[in-house]
């Protein structure tokens, strides 16, 4: 019953959405307004309609209707319901349908917001962007569809994969969608300026704040995943460049570089065919990223069954996108000519234009190591892959360079900088840095990167600090900012854009030094234990009480009791598992993790090699919570920036 | 040349010489990376011209091969794409989806002459897995779909 609603309401919103393109298209056509209401109107019910659709599945889900194909396959009597009504993206097909919802509600979301202030894009917004949707739901409804039934039904369906049944997991997929589909809306609005030939700051300023918030979503989506692949996977790792890892890198990392430079269009009007580019690009990375997972192209943890059909449809839907971004981006280049040059090199322009050349490197990178692979299996008859080395060599010194860029860019002057000014911001900044470079060496960072890292870290630290200094040094002489807290307030509190992008760049660093800490300095033991055998591990002594059984929910589990004990006398119980889950024959690690400001201890129980005797696996991780930490940080900077007022009233003021 | 232009002209410079230096940053780093990928027929085929070579195998963990030397995480076991049989050693703890009868790649360095010793294994990791209750027909699809994705 409720997989019928679910089917029929997609099926109806195909239909609306057909006629949201139609109607737009020919309201422009015809110069009718009523018309392009009416494209307004379906957009609406089309969201309507996805919001029905999907819940009508996530509720067969629940019901345990296993008369549908879709929840057999990925659903259990024994499954608990948190998991239940989060399994609705636990395979491609109920994860496109999650798209294509997210996808209308933005679109309609978009048509309600932009209506009144960009009545002339609108048309072509809903136009572009109901094709993209068209695209998904033809894919949803035909090619690969949650709806089928199986008659006749099971009694049990065959339980969401275990590597699945994860916090990490659940949040993953949505955060990961909700970016992806963000970019749509910057990206339709790109198009619809070059067509109407108001390709001028209008869509930039227009879309900034969906950009943000995709971007914001991006990353954290991006960050579940590393923190699902750490606890689930128990390889005591947190980022592999794993092909469909890189798939979701490679538009985070353009997006990153499209943030930049739309500020330069919005202050200098420069930078315009470029910005179309950077977002398209974007939006077709994000594609491309949804499809390669979803395609089983790639052999990954995330792959699924190939089904040649379904590839050949991805291949031509970016085409088609890609035909048409780039087409019209050649046909209209003439309106994105802009007589302003950029000249100096000591200037934030340029600072901008070196910090999207080490991102555009960057984003090659991964897609060389991502693509390669399937064009030599495309073309020959070998196999090959890229290994992580390749990406460690690269990535470091495009970090370091960024890192760079971070930390002269807030400070740098728009149009002509002067030697002097940036001796007078940057000579602290450069001190702070060399000197926190050397304290790296000395306190036994003796690593060249990690050290560079350190130094980086502490430059780019100091530059923001000293500037916001001499902001509310500057403010505290203007009246009615008399102590330095209102004076730090007001300098916030007006310039929410310029201090949230600081406090993201402030979770960049606590990254990074997340990254150098695990990264370099993980240390692992594998050895055998028999219970009271004991290990030393960093400050830390573990030792294995016992092996035990447990039963919980839908798995049977082997059970290591550890107690770990620190040096300074308190001590916290380690309970790795190995879980076999009843709907499946294989193992699933469950690594027993204590997180530690400084260092996470990860051990993962292995085999029984003879009667007693238990293989062990303890790692070390030093920082790796400040990778968490810092995704955090970045989020809570994004929020801030996002509370500015869209217009940008302060233009002139600053300028 | 005026000023503004050498200014320009110094600024293409630097975007040039960086842009460059990192790009064959990429490619040199890139060519050294490259693991090909073989099935145990193609090894066998060309065992002179690999030696020494970082390589990865894969295949089926043929059913009844596998040996564990009990008191070690020592391994024996032979690697199948259905014609040629090809024995790996591995000493290290294996990966939950590793199992006979299932898909694998073992990676490491090509020594002719010698058994091939894996210094990592990967087990592919199935969205499709198949449960214990899954029919004969089911797990015969899955098998082939798995040995397909693997030539």
């Amino acid at each position: 019953m409720w997989i019928e609603i679910a089917h029929f309401s997609a099926l109806l919103a195909l239909i609306l959405t057909g006629m949201q393109v139609f109607t737009s298209l020919y309201g422009v056509h015809q110069n009718s307004p009523a018309w392009i209401r009416v494209g307004r109107q379906s957009a609406i019910m089309v969201a309507l309609l996805l919001t029905i659709s999907s819940f009508g599945l996530i509720n067969s889900f629940l019901l345990h209707d296993f008369s549908v194909l879709y929840v057999a396959k990925h659903a259990s009597l024994d499954l608990p319901y948190f998991y239940l009504a989060t399994a609705m993206w636990g395979g491609h097909e109920g994860s496109l349908l999650l798209w294509a919802w997210f996808l209308s509600v933005y679109i309609a979301v978009a048509a309600w917001r932009h209506w009144k202030t960009h009545a002339g894009s609108i048309p072509y917004v809903l136009a572009i962007l109901g094709c993209v949707l068209i695209g998904f739901l033809l894919l949803v409804l035909f090619l690969s569809t949650p709806f089928e039934r199986l008659i006749p039904p099971p009694m049990d369906g065959r339980d969401l994969n275990p590597l699945l049944q994860d916090p990490g997991m659940v949040f993953h997929p949505p955060f990961l969608y909700m970016g992806y589909v963000g970019f749509a809306i910057p990206y339709a609005f790109a198009m619809a300026a070059l067509i109407t030939g108001q390709a001028g700051e209008e869509w930039v300023l227009a879309t900034r704040r969906w950009t943000l918030f995709s971007w914001s979503m991006l990353t954290t989506g991006i960050v579940f995943g590393a923190y699902w692949a750490y606890y689930e996977l128990g390889w005591g790792g947190y980022w592999a460049w794993d092909p469909v890892e890189n798939a979701s890198f490679m538009p985070w990392l353009t997006a990153t570089a499209f943030l930049h430079s739309v500020m330069v269009q919005e202050r200098r009007k420069m930078f315009k065919a470029w910005n179309v580019f950077l977002i398209t690009a974007t939006f077709a990375l994000s594609i491309l990223g949804t499809f390669l997972v979803r395609s089983g192209v790639l052999s990954s943890v995330h792959a699924f069954a190939a089904d040649p059909g379904r590839g050949v449809y991805i291949l031509a839907f970016m085409t088609v996108l890609l035909l048409f971004s780039f087409g019209l981006l050649t046909l209209k280049s003439d309106q994105l000519e802009t007589d302003i040059r950029l000249e100096n090199p000591l200037s934030k322009e340029s600072a901008f234009l070196f910090n999207n050349l080490f991102l555009l490197v960057a984003t090659l990178t991964v897609l060389l190591g991502t693509l390669y692979p399937l064009a030599v299996e495309t073309w020959s008859d070998s196999k090959v892959s890229v290994g992580a080395p390749y990406y460690n060599t690269v990535f470091i010194p495009i970090m370091l360079g960024i890192f760079l860029m971070m930390g002269i860019g807030p400070v740098i002057a728009w149009r002509k900088a002067t030697w002097l000014q940036l001796k007078r911001d940057l000579t602290l900044p450069t001190i702070l840095g060399l000197v926190a470079g050397v304290l790296a060496w000395l306190l036994g960072i003796h690593n060249l990167y990690g050290a560079v890292t350190a130094s980086m870290i502490a430059f780019v630290l100091t530059s923001h600090l000293l500037d916001t200094r001499r902001g509310v040094v500057a403010r505290m002489k203007s009246p009615g900012a008399a102590s330095a807290m209102r004076a730090l307030a007001q300098l916030l509190g007006r310039n929410k854009r310029r201090y949230g992008g600081f406090v993201v760049h402030f979770g960049i660093l606590v990254m990074a030094a997340g990254f150098i800490g695990s990264g370099l300095f993980q240390e692992e033991k594998n050895l055998f234990m028999t219970p009271s055998d004991t290990v030393k591990v960093g400050k830390w002594t573990i030792t294995l009480q016992s092996i035990e059984k447990v039963r919980k929910y839908n798995w049977n589990a082997l059970q290591a009791n550890m107690v770990a004990t620190h040096d300074q006398g308190f001590s916290v119980e380690l309970k790795p598992q190995k879980r076999v889950y009843d709907k499946s024959s294989q193992p699933t690690t469950e690594a027993a993790i204590h997180t530690t400001l400084w260092e996470d201890i990860y051990v993962v129980l292995g085999d029984e090699v003879k009667k007693d005797t238990w293989s062990i696996r303890v790692y070390r991780n030093p920082l790796v919570v400040w990778v968490w930490s810092g995704a955090g940080i970045m989020a809570l900077g994004v929020i801030f920036s996002l509370m500015q007022g869209r217009v940008l009233k302060r233009k002139s003021q600053e300028a | 040349m005026n000023k503004k232009g050498q200014k320009r002209l110094f600024l293409i410079l630097t975007v040039l010489v960086v842009g460059g230096a990192l790009i064959s940053l990429v490619f040199s780093s890139f060519t050294g990376a490259l693991v090909y990928f073989y099935t145990p027929t193609e090894i066998l085929q060309q065992t002179d011209s690999l030696s020494g070579k970082k390589v990865r195998i894969g295949g089926m963990v043929q059913e009844g091969t596998l040996v564990k030397e009990s008191g070690t995480l020592k391994i024996r076991f032979m690697v199948t794409d259905g014609e040629k049989l090809f024995p790996v050693q591995y000493d290290g703890m294996l990966p939950d989806l590793f199992r006979e009868g299932q898909g694998v790649i073992v990676e490491g360095t090509w020594q002719p002459d010698q058994d091939f010793i894996a210094s990592s294994i990967l087990a592919k990791h199935s969205e499709d897995y198949m449960p214990v209750e899954m029919s004969e027909e089911g797990i015969a699809k899955a098998k082939k779909s798995i040995l397909k994705s693997m030539q």
